[in-house]
């Protein structure tokens, strides 16, 4: 087992406001990492830090060894295409998605790399298959699409691409219970080999006995672990 | 009759090159965010790059012409070195973009200027003098060369921006920059071929306006200003809306000239993008929109 993330005292924020206060982090390869916590925590600024999407961060991010945390003070997103092309999926928050193309189109987009352009025909065929409902929207635009099924193409989307980590931004946040379940699903059905998966969420009902660890994040800090199937007794 | 026909196929003689440029001006602003303002520079520029190539190298016309779209391809990818890869992640990057863009309008107006001298300088005819009569209605080949090139373009742009892989990634940075960023998408090198495409049909344009009338160092400026108020009234980033546009306005223009006199095609022109705008803030695409935003 190698280390996929590793993060060392890592700090970010947007402007004044400091988010992330001095992290320390671990991801293994092949593991399926739960990170819960409120609103307003720091889930998503955890992500936006490893993607380089924050307005600024010190401190030092691995992804399997190579370093691409930087002290940046300025320009959110400058290095995010170089950093993504390290071998990042990220399965943004909400509807960061492309209103107007297709739903073929939007899945092509998240072939980055040469070689999963290449298959994106195979890939998509395997991601319909998990996806059941998007096989007969194929050639509407994404943005007529309902929310649940628009997470779906934003998940499927992250996963045209062979990457060494996942990152699953609330993947069931403002859908049905029924649907998000389903979601949330398909996201584990990944199969990882030497990658490994991190979801945040805030229900941590929903992902229990489904991933190796989940951590609490709280203020911008890391907070107790359990394994998955002790999670209940998560504390401080 | 005729002279209706005739104000038709004048109309969309003016439209398609005009079109050209608003479509340039479109694809800049939804893809870049940025209001090109430098197209009046990168349009004089390849109608230079033209008349060089005829005079020194070749004067065979199909060379020129490709000659002038290589250079709109190079002047524009210069802007785009110049000015949006400096300022486009500082902030009030609109703004200082527009006026980046404009700086170099105008200072790249005075080199060629200093370099070429005031004096017009003139193209060779592409498509010869030759004449189509259709039923009474004469037609010069110059007329249907323009329209067919122009038309020619456009198709193989949209074609190349369906289909080809940074076509995708140029319309997926149109739709959602940050999301891009996600995917993988730089915003650097994505920014680079869209001015390089923009730039080829700023070339063709300049090329196919420069052999009907004249070429000096400011003769893009009114072309520019064209292009973009039919991109405004087309809607800001929508090619379809851009193309009507550039017909409904090519009409306005053929129109105006034949009963009010060329001086009122300005004033008429802005007139109706006014009336267009006031009814729908979004352009014509406004019309045309199916997907819901965000």
């Amino acid at each position: 087992m190698s280390n996929i993330l590793e993060i060392k005292g890592l700090s970010a924020g947007y402007g004044p406001l400091q988010v992330i206060h001095d992290l320390d982090l671990i991801i293994q390869s092949g593991e399926r990492v739960g990170i819960v916590g409120l609103n307003g925590h720091g889930k998503t600024t955890l992500f936006y830090a490893i993607a380089g999407l924050t307005h600024w961060q010190r401190g030092s991010i691995r992804i399997s060894g190579k370093e691409i945390g930087r002290t940046r003070s300025q320009g959110p997103g400058r290095y995010t295409h170089i950093v993504v092309k390290e071998g990042l999926a990220i399965m943004p928050q909400g509807d960061e998605i492309f209103h107007g193309l297709t739903v073929e189109e939007h899945l092509d987009s998240g072939a980055f790399t040469p070689e999963s352009w290449k298959n994106r025909k195979q890939k998509r065929e395997e991601i319909l298959e998990i996806f059941e409902p998007l096989k007969k929207l194929i050639h509407t635009p994404v943005g007529r699409l309902s929310g649940g099924e628009r997470r779906m193409v934003s998940i499927g989307r992250g996963m045209m691409s062979e990457a060494k980590l996942y990152m699953a931004d609330e993947p069931t946040l403002g859908l049905a219970p029924k649907i998000g379940k389903g979601v949330l699903e398909a996201l584990l059905k990944i199969n990882l080999k030497d990658s490994a998966m991190i979801i945040a969420e805030q229900n941590v009902a929903l992902l229990e006995g489904k991933v190796d660890r989940i951590i609490g994040m709280h203020a911008g800090k890391l907070k107790g672990e359990a394994s998955s199937s002790l999670s209940m007794g998560l504390k401080n | 009759m005729n002279d209706i026909i005739f104000l038709i196929i004048n109309g969309i003689t003016v439209a398609s090159i005009y079109g050209l440029i608003a479509v340039a001006v479109s694809i800049t602003w939804s893809a870049l965010g940025l209001l090109n303002l430098s197209y009046g520079f990168i349009f004089s520029f390849a109608g230079y790059g033209a008349w060089l190539a005829e005079r020194y190298l070749y004067g065979e016309p199909i060379f020129v012409m490709f000659m002038g779209i290589a250079a709109g391809i190079v002047g524009s990818v210069m802007v785009c070195l110049l000015v949006f890869i400096p300022v486009h992640d500082k902030p009030n990057f609109t703004i200082r973009g527009m006026i980046g863009t404009l700086a170099i309008s105008l200072i790249g107006g005075q080199v060629l200027l200093q370099n070429f001298g005031p004096k017009a300088k003139l193209l060779p005819e592409f498509f010869g003098y030759g004449k189509v009569k259709i039923l009474d209605i004469t037609i010069t080949a110059d007329k249907i060369g323009i329209i067919c090139s122009s038309i020619i373009m456009l198709i193989i742009v949209v074609r190349w921006m369906k289909s080809s892989r940074r076509g995708l990634e140029i319309r997926a940075m149109m739709m959602n920059p940050h999301a891009a960023s996600i995917v993988g998408i730089g915003v650097r090198k994505t920014g680079i071929y869209v001015m390089a495409v923009t730039g080829a049909m700023t070339g063709l344009a300049a090329v196919l306006l420069s052999q009907t009338y004249y070429l000096s160092p400011f003769s893009g400026l009114t072309p520019m200003i064209k292009g973009v108020s039919i991109a405004l009234m087309g809607g800001l980033g929508s090619v379809r809306g851009a193309v009507i546009a550039s017909i409904i306005l090519g009409f306005n223009e053929a129109i105006t000239s034949k009963f009010l006199g060329g001086r009122y095609v300005l004033m008429t022109q802005f007139l109706l993008i006014i009336i267009v705008l006031i009814i729908r803030p979004r352009g014509i695409s406004g019309i045309l929109d199916k997907a819901r935003e965000a």
